[in-house]
């Protein structure tokens, strides 16, 4: 592997395969509504031209785009508001709190550009801060896909919840499919690989490179395993076996390093009394303009795979040396 | 469906007398906004006393009533009062569970209570989530109407504006806006600061039809209020002309009274003022 994330490109992406599979379900459903604040996808356009009365472009106003999809599922309806992860979640933050979560009415806000998935378009478009706001929100589900079949798993079971609404963050690009994706979705968490000196725990498209990193530490003598944590809101009791097994914790996430996957996971261990080494892969306050490619920017930032390997390699080697 | 045995016409006044005493107590008693609550008395009693919202309080969640919506959330006394009038819960509440007891009535509106269809508070919501329901219920061939309570104040949130845009663009002539145009925000009156007018020029402009009302005017404010017989078409802006304090001297067109309690000093003068003195 070469530092960029491994990109599958004869599969589907992520957003592609929810759009396609709602679609099937919406041609049967006409209950079934997309709200998106002008903004579109090549998989929705047949979803547009087949089903016009049940896509509603509210504009560019993120706020009225979830008040309205609040007030149409009120009214019986099952939403989708779908817009770039950034708008959909700090644009319409306060109609999320009240609306959606004190309302608990179960919306489907689909994001979709998670990190640096927009590359050079800097701060306005690239999404660091939405797993920590969503999380924040009471009754709110936090759900990241690692790949297609989660994506389309999720658009068959709409809504995922009944208490709340749902956070579903879709990363761009194609991925490889990890398989299970259906106890993906229903259990929050899937194992991806065994190991017992380290457990690295990624979501969405990071699972990935968490599988890269994992493999090139094994080669190196490290056992690591990797967990799949899809659903980063309620964490998966299930975590704590998983964690309780192993030696030490590092988590990868493209996101700040504040309140997002590496928050969670320190928050559930110390909740559990689960006080074993942590180690947060994630991105510094300094991502507002760095300006690249997605590769490029995750070299500066460590989250390449050589960068990550590197990183928690010296990490494992230097506790273990201080630890007598 | 029903209508209490006050709600002929000629007891409105009385019934908006009333209920204008039980928010001077509430708010003596347990806080709130007496003056935000006092601007959209009559506004509530056309509303539902005068008949013009299809709701039951035998059947708050019946699928075929009309939706109000309070977007002043912070005017929750008067609604409070209005839903124990009619039966929605108890009368008791107001006076065991009004910010005291075990709180079920919040100091802000929210969807628990009976009677009460969204949480509110934070402003600017009403009208989306107004718009999103008579959306839902135009897909599904349902007659039912929306009818939101703004204040004007509010109207400074582009969210508003936002929703504005929406209802005339998709022709939700179920939908009903009313703003309680008192005038006032929580600081000072709105031309001091962030000035509406022309207001009802900004709506027409928006392409609402706007149909201005003395506000506390129950007789106006029914012919107002009253369905037109069509479906659908503009929606409607009822720009309710209203007195922040309407019915205590002391309060009237004063912006203090937003956020000033009703004290021991004041009360005897707001009682006074608010002794019926009708037929």
């Amino acid at each position: 592997m070469d530092g960029t994330l491994t990109m599958d490109h004869s599969r589907m992406d992520m957003r592609d395969a929810f759009f396609s599979t709602l679609f099937d379900r919406a041609r049967n459903d006409a209950n079934i509504l997309v709200v998106s604040n002008d903004f579109g996808a090549p998989s929705l356009d047949r979803f547009r031209a087949e089903l016009p009365g049940q896509f509603i472009n509210a504009g560019i106003s993120e706020q009225n785009m979830v008040s309205l999809a609040a007030g149409l599922t009120m009214g019986g309806k099952t939403v989708v508001v779908y817009s770039i992860a950034t708008f959909v979640t700090l644009r319409s933050c306060e109609q999320i709190k009240i609306d959606l979560c004190a309302m608990r009415l179960p919306v489907t806000i689909l994001g979709v550009g998670t990190g640096y998935a927009y590359n050079a378009d800097g701060p306005t478009h690239n999404a660091m801060e939405d797993m920590a706001v969503m999380r924040a929100m009471a009754h709110m589900t936090v759900l990241s896909p690692s790949d297609a079949e989660v994506a389309k798993v999720c658009a068959e079971r709409l809504p995922l919840a009944k208490g709340g609404p749902v956070y579903l963050r879709c990363d761009r690009g194609t991925w490889p499919a990890l398989g299970e994706a259906e106890t993906l979705v229903e259990k929050g968490l899937v194992p991806r690989r065994a190991g017992t000196d380290l457990a690295l725990v990624a979501t969405g498209g990071m699972v990935h490179r968490a599988l890269d990193v994992a493999s090139r530490l094994e080669s190196e003598g490290l056992s690591t395993c990797v967990i799949d944590l899809a659903r980063v809101k309620p964490i998966p009791m299930d975590l704590m076996a998983l964690l309780a097994s192993v030696a030490a914790v590092a988590t990868m996430e493209e996101h700040t390093t504040h309140g997002g996957l590496g928050g969670a996971v320190a928050e559930f261990m110390a909740d559990h009394n689960l006080v074993k080494p942590l180690r947060r892969l994630a991105i510094d306050d300094d991502h507002l303009y760095a300006y690249g490619a997605r590769p490029t920017l995750h070299v500066q930032r460590g989250l390449d795979a050589e960068g990550a390997t590197t990183t928690l390699r010296s990490w494992i080697n230097d506790r273990r040396k201080s630890t007598p | 469906m029903t209508r209490s045995d006050v709600s002929a016409p000629h007891s409105l006044p009385r019934v908006a007398n009333h209920l204008r005493n039980q928010v001077l107590e509430l708010c003596y008693r347990h806080g709130g906004h007496a003056s935000t609550a006092f601007s959209c008395v009559e506004i509530l009693v056309a509303l539902y006393h005068g008949g013009i919202l299809r709701v039951d309080p035998s059947a708050p969640e019946d699928l075929d009533r009309d939706r109000f919506l309070l977007s002043k959330g912070h005017g929750e006394t008067i609604l409070y009062a209005v839903l124990a009038d009619l039966g929605f819960f108890p009368e008791d509440w107001l006076w065991t569970h009004y910010r005291s007891g075990d709180h079920r009535l919040g100091g802000h509106v929210d969807h628990q209570t009976p009677g009460i269809e969204t949480t509110s508070g934070a402003l600017g919501h009403g009208l989306g989530l107004a718009c999103g329901l008579t959306l839902a219920a135009r897909m599904d061939g349902q007659a039912r109407r929306h009818v939101v309570l703004m204040g004007d104040a509010e109207c400074s949130e582009g969210s508003v504006w936002e929703a504005a845009l929406f209802a005339a663009q998709w022709g939700l002539g179920r939908l009903t806006a009313i703003v309680d145009r008192n005038h006032i925000g929580s600081l000072d009156h709105t031309r001091n600061y962030l000035a509406l007018e022309p207001f009802a020029a900004k709506w027409e402009a928006f392409g609402w039809e706007v149909v201005p009302v003395d506000g506390h005017d129950l007789t106006a404010l029914d012919k107002a209020l009253s369905p037109r017989g069509e479906a659908e078409g503009k929606p409607r802006l009822v720009l309710a002309e209203t007195v922040k304090g309407k019915g205590c001297r002391m309060m009237e067109n004063d912006p203090i009274w937003h956020v000033r309690p009703v004290t021991d000093d004041v009360i005897a003068q707001c009682r006074e003022d608010l002794t019926w003195t009708g037929p």
